[in-house]
């Protein structure tokens, strides 16, 4: 077995074997409670893996049939599951804003819309039909499409909450940037193998199990590190706005 | 080839942007230092006036037309320019206001929470007001009164002085800054 496929192997396995590790941290430490969404994909990541490593060992050793069934399958629920963490992330960081709320429902609607438009008229343009290899290349088209929205839909949550100025709990900055991370990385990987058809090349591979396994240290570093307690202090006042806001002070006095 | 790359070079981008945000501060955790902590000065009063419609009239009748789209131009960069500054210091109180929230005493936490929530209303103002600026200067014609950021902006001071009395009773407002 040479280097190369040995560290495909390290990479393929590693990050689910922290995944398991993250998955019983959080049941530790409750966590499971708070991002519950995150929970069930970190603990499905590891259940995929787990059948897809029984798979290629035990039924389908030269990765056909079977392998593409379990690893479809698998793909289409961990995108979903995907969704539902956004989701999950949006509603934390939004929860103590409760005047935000519309704002970021239209914000998130039309910027929704947006990108499932852009989606579906970037894969009109890719000649399907008679293509010998038809399957793989409506399976890159799909996962461009999710990682495509998945990717503006974090970016626009992130630039929101930025211009806003809202804080957020680091354990949610962790799974977001993670999350964001993989779906950025996802999408061009996805747009390339969409136009070269290359599944299963093996440093298409090697980048996108690598990317999968920063992402989950940056989940384990961000999740397992005590949460900060909020503290806050003003280094420098200008004297105008002192002056301005003791005026506003004995102008209370003078009501009360 | 060329909507591949693009893709491709999107998704790079996109991922360096999400890396940078966190890395900046921009997106920041709770208890994060990293956000700027000083207050610019923003003198209200000055923004008033040049956002004051009478003001206008008055300049339009006095000064010939290219003089007046000249003048206007700068007014609003001008007002842009104040309107920027109230944002930026409306993030740094959001973020004294919701460390205030955790307080254990009640009346800090509310006048905290309260805070907190006014600066955030202050930044979606800053942004409509800026758009419309913007529109402005790009369109001549068209009228704006961004007075919402004004009254928002002196109610957030209000509570900025009424959190600084609660927590700091003895010291006056200079201390609890």
């Amino acid at each position: 077995m040479n280097s190369l496929k040995l560290l495909w192997y390290y990479l393929w396995i590693a990050p689910h074997l922290l995944q398991a590790i993250l998955a019983l941290l959080m049941l530790r430490r409750k966590l499971h409670r708070q991002f519950p969404m995150f929970f069930l994909y970190t603990a499905f990541e590891v259940v995929q893996f787990l059948t897809l490593f029984l798979v290629v060992r035990f039924i389908d050793q030269q990765l056909t049939y079977e392998y593409y069934v379990v690893y479809v399958f698998g793909s289409v629920v961990s995108a979903t599951l995907r969704f539902g963490i956004i989701h999950e992330i949006a509603n934390q960081v939004f929860r103590n804003y409760a005047q935000v709320q519309k704002v970021r429902r239209t914000l998130f609607r039309w910027t929704t819309v947006l990108l499932l438009l852009t989606g579906v008229a970037l894969a009109a343009g890719i000649q399907v039909t008679g293509n010998p290899k038809f399957g793989l290349v409506v399976a890159a088209i799909l996962d461009r499409t999710v990682s495509l929205l998945q990717c503006g839909l974090l970016l626009c949550l992130f630039l929101f909450s930025s211009y806003l100025g809202l804080s957020w709990r680091s354990s949610t900055v962790g799974i977001a940037l993670g999350l964001g991370v993989f779906a950025s990385m996802e999408l061009a990987i996805a747009a390339f193998r969409s136009h070269f058809v290359l599944y299963g090349d093996l440093y298409i591979d090697l980048i996108t199990l690598g990317t999968y396994h920063v992402c989950v240290l940056i989940w384990m570093f961000y999740l397992l590190a005590p949460e900060r307690s909020a503290q806050f202090a003003l280094q420098t006042m200008p004297e105008h706005d002192l002056e301005a806001w003791n005026h506003e002070l004995q102008r209370l006095l003078r009501r009360l | 080839m060329i909507t591949a790359f693009i893709l491709i070079i999107i998704g790079l981008l996109a991922a360096a942007a999400l890396v940078q945000l966190v890395r900046t501060g921009k997106v920041a955790a709770t208890g994060s230092d990293s956000t700027a902590k000083a207050i610019h000065p923003v003198d209200l009063r000055a923004f008033r006036n040049l956002v004051d419609p009478e003001e206008e009239e008055f300049l339009r009748a006095n000064l010939t037309a290219a003089q007046f789209r000249s003048l206007r131009r700068e007014r609003l960069r001008t007002a842009l320019e104040y309107i920027s500054r109230a944002a930026q210091n409306a993030k740094i109180l959001m973020r004294m206001g919701e460390a205030a929230r955790l307080n254990p005493d009640a009346s800090i936490a509310e006048a905290g929470e309260k805070l907190a929530d006014s600066a955030l209303h202050l930044r979606l103002y800053a942004f409509q007001a800026t758009a419309k600026l913007y529109l402005a200067i790009l369109v001549p014609g068209t009228n704006i009164s961004p007075v919402r950021i004004t009254e928002n902006y002196e109610r957030m001071t209000r509570l900025v002085v009424l959190l600084g009395c609660l927590r700091y009773p003895t010291n006056g407002v200079a201390a609890g800054l």
